[in-house]
């Protein structure tokens, strides 16, 4: 009976916890750009996450180790301090977007700046860190984020023809905007396929005190979780296509997406819109500050637990204090929270290979995963997505920057 | 030895300095958006001031974020019309298009006024006028586009 | 008793099972006519970063001059003091008394425990 509890909420907690500024801003620029054609890379990056999650959680669950722990064990300080800085870097770009996020979906709705927005949402992300147990911001969070199943709602009133949007899922080359094209899809492989939620999911296994015997859980919750999650994505983009690429509007700022939903849904479109993306963005901010906390404290071997009060694992409380307080400066200054958005999706892609490479040999090693070590397809499947985004990153990124 | 030395980094100075020409030719041409490209998102930000338009007469979006997003969409209407009309684009006459674009950034500003205003019959009279500008636009960018 | 494989990097924990940082070096003595063998271990500073690249270890030896609880102070425990090598290192030690945890009391006394909601007791330690 508590695993039944355990599944709902695993895969209700995924659902609610899928979107944020990253996929929706992706899916929106791809659908309004390329119409249906880009739906092929959600569905890649999603299998991916589905895959990687599973074996975040497995890993966890026998080893008892969390990833950080494990590579750093495993490969020593010299490799885990590039996979620290890499990783840390990029993760701190996405929290710079989420903080962002918020503060675009307040001025939205308010009128006022983002820039004004940057303290008290930083300072409300911090104090739910802060107060906050991890079961609370794990489910609280995520539950909240539920609302972005308005999405959802719009794609099926607006009618799209299903046909249509089947053949989107296979890939397709483009008739023009070629670089463009690519980049997007770059960037939406980025946007799925997240490092920091595999670090976020891993930590999060051994906070809740999972053993082997939650195995096949973890594999029904990544799999419909990270599914349905992937399915939230994908009406963006249709409703995107449907609303926004008949008018020949490209995306660029908030403000244009923010008119996503007010066709489908005349009345509540514009509001749903805006509390979607705040608490979606909320919860990713509080999932990649404890992610980066997390690098730090496992990574050096410091007390952690989002369950301890704050002055019993002082250094992991005041990693994410100032990584908190560091990620406003951007937006202080109205750096445009939709760019950062984009170059860190791209850059996620590009630096991938850094977080998996480690992680897919630690899903081979005995003497953490005994017998539940990785098969062949889950080993084929992950490499094969990880080197076309890295290709695909490697190729396209240059080519968007020559491009402007 | 030192005759061959000699020759030999004479060629790699030259391959160098034609590998930085080309360089710096190649990421000069890309740097700017053509103008088929600039037209594209001339026309992206004025079905965006449409699509606000519209939004805003059936009382779907607030006030406040319309009329600021109108404002946005004049500002940046404003910036790329003085990019594109730089460097004008020999297949349309850039009288003409320079009139077209000013009169639909007019159109675009009065909207935004008349929300402070809450007229909401004069500013739907704004809103067709730009839809005709739009088709204007559109048909100078097909004429763009065609020619090579 | 593969080092690296089962010693270099592993978690530690003191006598009641508190974290204390990571094997982050080993001394070892090596003899004229003995086998070489670990004497100590070493946490934190300069040898951890000299260990990404000596030129972090050099920053790492001029900060560590200027401030820090642990003025130029490397952590070393006896490898005596070792009580079992399994998933953790644990170690017949008090955390506090090492000297390994002094960050972490630091930080707590002097940023956390300032704080309001930091859960610090006036009775007892911070940590």
């Amino acid at each position: 009976m508590k695993k039944m509890l355990y599944i709902t909420l695993g895969i209700i907690t995924s659902v609610g916890g899928f979107l944020e500024i990253g996929s929706v801003t992706t899916a929106a620029q791809g659908g309004a750009a390329f119409g249906y054609q880009l739906l092929w890379a959600i569905l890649l990056g999603t299998i991916c996450l589905i895959f990687l999650v599973e074996m975040s959680g497995r890993l966890s669950a026998v080893s008892k180790h969390t990833i950080v722990e494990a590579t750093r064990e495993r490969f020593g300080f010299p490799f885990f301090f590039i996979v620290l800085v890499g990783m840390v870097l990029i993760s701190f770009l996405v929290l710079v977007a989420e903080l962002g996020g918020i503060g675009l979906s307040l001025q939205i709705l308010t009128g006022i700046g983002f820039p004004w927005w940057a303290i008290p949402v930083s300072f409300v992300v911090w104090l739910l860190m802060w107060k906050g147990t991890f079961t609370l911001i794990e489910n609280g969070a995520s539950l909240l984020g539920l609302v972005t199943l308005s999405f959802v709602v719009a794609a099926v009133r607006l009618h799209p023809d299903w046909g249509n949007t089947a053949h989107g899922l296979l890939p397709s080359f483009p008739g023009d905007q070629k670089a463009r094209y690519w980049f997007l899809a770059v960037s939406i492989l980025g946007a799925s396929i997240s490092p920091y939620l595999m670090y976020f999911y891993s930590s999060g296994v051994i906070e809740d005190d999972w053993d082997e015997s939650y195995i096949p859980i973890n594999r029904f919750i990544s799999t419909f979780g990270m599914s349905l999650g992937g399915f939230l994505s994908m009406a963006v983009l249709v409703v995107a296509a449907l609303v926004f690429q008949p008018k020949g509007i490209n995306i660029e700022k908030f403000e244009q997406a923010s008119l996503l939903m007010t066709t489908a849904l005349p009345k509540w479109g514009f509001f749903l819109f805006a509390m979607s993306m705040l608490f979606a963005c909320l919860g990713a901010a509080l999932e990649i500050s404890l992610a980066i906390a997390y690098f730090f404290a496992q990574g050096f071997g410091w007390n952690w637990s989002e369950d301890l009060a704050p002055s019993r694992d002082a250094r992991f409380s005041f990693t994410y204090t100032i990584i908190i307080m560091f990620a406003a400066v951007p937006l202080l200054f109205g750096v445009d929270p939709i760019r950062v958005t984009i170059m860190s999706m791209a850059l996620t892609s590009a630096t991938l290979p850094l977080a998996i490479v480690p992680f897919l040999f630690l899903m081979n090693d005995p003497i953490y995963l005994g017998e539940h070590r990785n098969g062949w397809v889950s080993n084929t499947v992950v490499a094969i997505i990880v080197l076309i985004s890295f290709v695909l990153a490697v190729i396209s990124i240059p080519l968007e920057i020559i491009g402007g | 030895m030192n005759r061959v030395l000699g020759i030999g980094h004479n060629v790699n100075q030259v391959s160098v300095k034609r590998l930085l020409v080309i360089s710096v030719a190649l990421v000069a041409a890309c740097k700017f958006p053509t103008p088929a490209e600039q037209m594209d998102s001339l026309q992206s930000w004025l079905a965006t001031a449409g699509m606000v338009g519209d939004a805003w007469l059936r009382h779907t979006t607030p006030d406040k974020y319309s009329r600021q997003t109108l404002e946005l969409s004049h500002e940046t209407l404003l910036q790329l019309s003085s990019d594109l009309l730089r460097s004008p684009p020999h297949s349309v006459d850039s009288a003409t298009l320079d009139d077209v674009l000013t009169r639909s950034r007019e159109h675009v500003a009065r909207m935004a006024r008349l929300i402070e205003a809450k007229d909401a019959p004069d500013f739907a009279r704004q809103l067709d006028s730009l839809r005709v500008d739009e088709k204007v636009v559109k048909r100078l960018s097909d004429r763009i586009r065609s020619t090579p | 008793m593969k080092l690296v494989r089962d010693v270099l990097d592993k978690e530690l924990l003191d006598r009641e099972e508190e974290p204390m940082g990571r094997v982050d070096g080993l001394v070892m003595h090596v003899g004229k006519n003995s086998q070489p063998r670990v004497t100590h271990i070493d946490i934190g500073g300069t040898v951890l970063w000299e260990r990404a690249h000596p030129f972090f270890g050099r920053l790492s030896r001029r900060l560590a001059r200027q401030w820090g609880p642990r003025r130029n102070e490397q952590v070393r425990i006896p490898w005596s003091r070792v009580e079992s090598v399994g998933r953790d290192i644990k170690l017949d030690v008090e955390a506090k008394g090492t000297g390994a945890i002094d960050w972490e009391i630091w930080i707590a006394r002097h940023i956390i425990e300032h704080i309001p909601g930091s859960g610090h007791k006036e009775a007892g330690d911070g940590h």
